[in-house]
């Protein structure tokens, strides 16, 4: 669904992606790895058009959208989840998640009530002021607001950032469950080895703008020596 | 206790004027963060549209309602051809914005002459108030710019498009992310501002002298609204209006209009230094 | 500039000093006289570019420093100022004219840079309305004249206390003018040129990250401020020399925004540039607003908004750019802050 050839990208006078090649597969969830600093967080932005793209194609569902801006990569179906959540504090619950809307097409009226079945707790929350909420609900918000425009692509970077351990695992059941339900495809990033084991079918390893190596998360969980090789500092 | 009625009734009136000049400003700055240098000329092409109306045999309020349409355009326009080359360079859209100021203050000059012209006074009655006559179009003015404020808030606060804007207000990329034609949206809150000037032009018009210069002198009280109101909040410029209309009308009866726009203009610069996002920031929180 | 070969920049600069130097040669007395008058259009252009173009301060009121700096000048040389009537010295005059300025910049830059800061937007606004208050002020104070201003403000002279020689002949006041000018430019230039000057730009383009470094940046800014308003002072006092006036306007809005037309459209980043700028405006203005009429205003409107969107260098920086662009190109990259 998603094939991203020779990507060169970067920010005023610094390359930060050279030549990235990867290819998400539609359905279930696609891990990357890497340690910090590696271009993670850029192929995410360079996916959205956060970045300006200098050389490369970012193929999605047979269209090159490398080029495209954000608004309109985001109305093709890519939703994006940044890393440090950027949910809007001064807005509440309700109007967060309205605004996954109000920029899709025919979006304007509908009802963001869909978002509260997968996470009820926003229900509870609806007419609170974001800022108020505690990390994992923060983390909820921003996950719903990007599902609510029903995305056929998910990016998701550091989930996990920030948020106690028990709530990452309910975020990550919730995650699999959406993604199962709706045919979702997920593109993660996630320092957190575990939870890209027990979430991800294949994961890609990024060092120095490149991707370096592809495995299966079963092969990875067998043979722990490959996570130590792209990972240990 | 009538002379501090009629007092605060032309304070109230400075006010508002002010707040309907600035209401464009911010719009335009808190959404693009753009200091639109030309709003004064965007105001006095609105006021130049009744002349021309008036001029080919129309009426005044046939005029009051086609301004905000031409200008609204003149925006559209002015925004396509320049300001969107410059969002990304902050201090140039002032440069920018400046040049144009001068370039549509010139055009009308060599279209209308420099000298001054007179637009009627479509309600040329007073009414006595504590027995002293006010002239009822400026009733008429506070009542604009009190149904200009309203629905600038409702847009803002109660529709869909109010509710993007305000998210790309907050935080551009993410909205942009979300799927927020943050073009479309640029276009269209430029169009509106200028829209507002040009309304503010048209209706200011019959009580001022509707020359070239006419822009510039409300174009920095306004500012300094926006500035010492804050001017990442709508409620910005009310507070700032208020503080600068009420301080100039004070200084000007107590002393000469003179000192009182040295005082204005004074408190406003210490006001701005001491309390960068204004008094709005200051009492709102964020 | 220590090159075996000299620099594209320094023969720019040989060019343009030499013609200007030679230039009376084929001139008539009437034009020489208008020269000189813009080489001060031009020194006080670069008073700005060092504080707008090296600096990133958008200052809407450099006028309010050149206008001080006039009625300095004027007060001292007509003997106006109480206990100097006996001095009325064009050195003195020229002393105030730099100091006052400069002065008044640093307690307001004090003001304005310190604690909190002002930042970008906030502070052209703020300077342009100082600009608005100066004029009303300089309007309405008997002192120094009201709205007349202050006539028969006599030339330059050289004896110490005043009196002695007149500078009076356009040929003299060009060179008087033209030696003063590039010697301010060449202290300007090596000022921009040095380790300051690099802190300076790297403010200009990111303060944060600059103060990150450990810099004093709100000090950095005052400096350049200070300096920039006695430039402007001095070019001032100049003005007041040849023109034998003084008046409101010198301090105001409209002049401050015509030097910003001038650097922004010569050059905002190079002092040679924002010189040669308000030199081709002015010579322009002086041609076209004759023929052109009205529309002069708006065709320079317009083309600085062209300026603006298309060529931030300007169109004169633009040029030299293109001309010395391969070797500025490795000077820019060892230029970073450590």
């Amino acid at each position: 669904m998603l094939t991203v050839q020779g990507l060169e990208a970067g920010y005023r006078g610094s390359r930060v992606l050279n030549g990235i090649d990867l290819e998400v597969a539609e359905g279930g969830i696609a891990a990357l790895l890497g340690r910090n600093g590696m271009g993670k967080t850029t192929l995410m932005r360079a996916l959205m058009g956060l970045v300006p793209v200098a050389a490369g194609r970012i193929v999605f569902q047979g269209r090159d959208i490398a080029g495209l801006r954000p608004y309109a990569i985001s109305n093709l179906g890519i939703a994006y989840v940044p890393q440090g959540r950027e949910i809007f504090a001064d807005f509440t619950v309700e109007e967060n998640l309205k605004l996954g809307l109000v920029g899709k097409p025919g979006g304007a009226g509908t009802d963001p009530a869909s978002a509260y079945r997968h996470f009820p707790i926003l229900a509870e929350r609806r007419g609170q002021k974001a800022g108020t909420l505690s990390g994992g609900q923060q983390q909820q918000l921003a996950i719903a607001r990007a599902l609510v425009g029903r995305p056929r692509l998910l990016l998701l970077d550091e989930p996990s950032e920030g948020i106690q351990p028990s709530i990452v695992l309910q975020i990550a059941e919730i995650l699999r469950r959406v993604a199962a339900e709706d045919g979702l495809t997920v593109l993660l990033v996630e320092q957190n080895v575990e939870i890209v084991l027990s979430l991800a079918a294949d994961c890609a390893f990024i060092e120095k703008g490149r991707v370096v190596a592809r495995h299966a998360a079963a092969e990875l969980a067998r043979d722990r020596d490959i996570l130590h090789r792209y990972l240990a500092v | 206790m009538e002379q501090l009625f009629i007092l605060t009734l032309d304070a109230s009136n400075f006010i508002l004027a002010i707040v309907l000049v600035a209401m464009g400003l911010v719009i335009i700055f808190g959404l693009m963060n753009v200091i639109n240098m030309a709003h004064g000329e965007l105001f006095l092409l609105g006021a130049y549209t009744v002349v021309l109306v008036e001029r080919a045999g129309g009426h005044f309020w046939f005029g009051l309602l086609l301004a905000p349409l031409v200008v609204g355009l003149v925006g559209l326009v002015v925004e396509e051809l320049v300001v969107r080359h410059v969002y990304h360079r902050f201090l140039d859209t002032i440069l920018a914005t400046w040049g144009l100021s001068i370039a549509i203050k010139q055009a009308v000059v060599i279209a209308f002459g420099p000298a001054s012209h007179t637009v009627t006074n479509p309600i040329a009655t007073s009414i006595e108030i504590f027995g002293t006559p006010y002239p009822v179009y400026r009733l008429f003015i506070m009542a604009v710019a009190l149904l200009v404020i309203a629905v600038t808030f409702w847009l803002f606060f109660r529709t869909a498009f109010g509710l993007a804007a305000r998210g790309v207000i907050a935080n551009r990329d993410m909205a942009a992310c979300l799927g927020i034609n943050t073009r479309r949206l640029d276009r269209a809150t430029f169009a509106y501002g200028a829209a507002l000037a040009g309304l503010a032009g048209a209706v200011m018009a019959p009580i001022m002298s509707v020359d070239p210069q006419m822009g510039l002198g409300f174009l920095i009280p306004a500012f300094l609204a926006i500035l010492v109101g804050g001017a990442g909040h709508l409620a910005g410029p009310l507070l700032g209006a208020a503080a600068i209309g009420g301080t100039d009308t004070l200084a000007a009866n107590l002393w000469s209009p003179v000192v009182a726009q040295i005082v204005v203009f004074t408190m406003a610069i210490v006001v701005i230094r001491l309390f960068p996002r204004g008094l709005a920031g200051r009492w709102f929180g964020r | 500039m220590t090159g075996r070969s000299p620099s594209p920049l320094l023969l720019i600069n040989l060019a343009v000093w030499g013609v200007l130097a030679l230039a009376p040669l084929g001139l008539g007395a009437w034009q020489v006289g208008q020269l000189a008058q813009y080489f001060t259009y031009g020194l006080f252009a670069m008073s700005l570019a060092l504080v707008w173009g090296h600096c990133g301060l958008l200052c809407f009121g450099q006028a309010v420093f050149f206008g001080i700096g006039g009625y300095a000048m004027s007060l001292v040389t007509l003997g106006m100022i109480p206990g100097l009537e006996a001095a009325p010295s064009s050195y003195l005059g020229i002393l105030f004219a730099v100091l006052l300025p400069a002065g008044f910049a640093n307690l307001l830059g004090r003001f304005l840079f310190y604690g909190k800061g002002l930042q970008g937007a906030y502070f052209a606004i703020v300077t342009l309305a100082i600009a608005v208050v100066a004029e009303r002020l300089a309007i309405n104070w008997t002192y120094i004249g009201g709205l007349n201003g202050l006539m028969n403000v006599p030339p330059m002279t050289l004896g110490l206390l005043g009196g002695g020689a007149e500078i009076w002949d356009s040929m003299p006041v060009y060179y008087l003018t033209l030696t003063l000018v590039f010697a301010v430019y060449l202290l300007l230039e090596a000022l921009t040129r040095s380790r300051y000057g690099i802190v300076l730009r790297a403010i200009r383009d990111n303060q944060e990250r600059t103060g990150y470094f450990g810099y004093d940046t709100a000090g950095y800014k005052l400096t350049a401020f200070t300096i920039g308003a006695g430039v402007a002072g001095l070019a001032g006092a100049v003005f007041v020399t040849q023109f034998n006036f003084a008046s409101p306007p010198l301090i105001g809005f409209t002049l401050s925004t015509e030097v910003l037309i001038w650097v922004a459209l010569g050059g905002r980043t190079m002092l040679l540039a924002a010189f040669l700028g308000a030199i081709l405006v002015r010579s322009m203005e002086n041609v076209l607003s004759e023929t052109l009429g009205n529309y002069w205003l708006l065709a320079l409107g317009l083309l600085f908004v062209l300026s603006v969107v298309l060529f931030p260098r300007g169109l004169i920086g633009e040029i030299i750019h293109r001309l010395t662009a391969p070797r500025r190109g490795v000077v820019g990259r060892n230029a970073k802050p450590p």
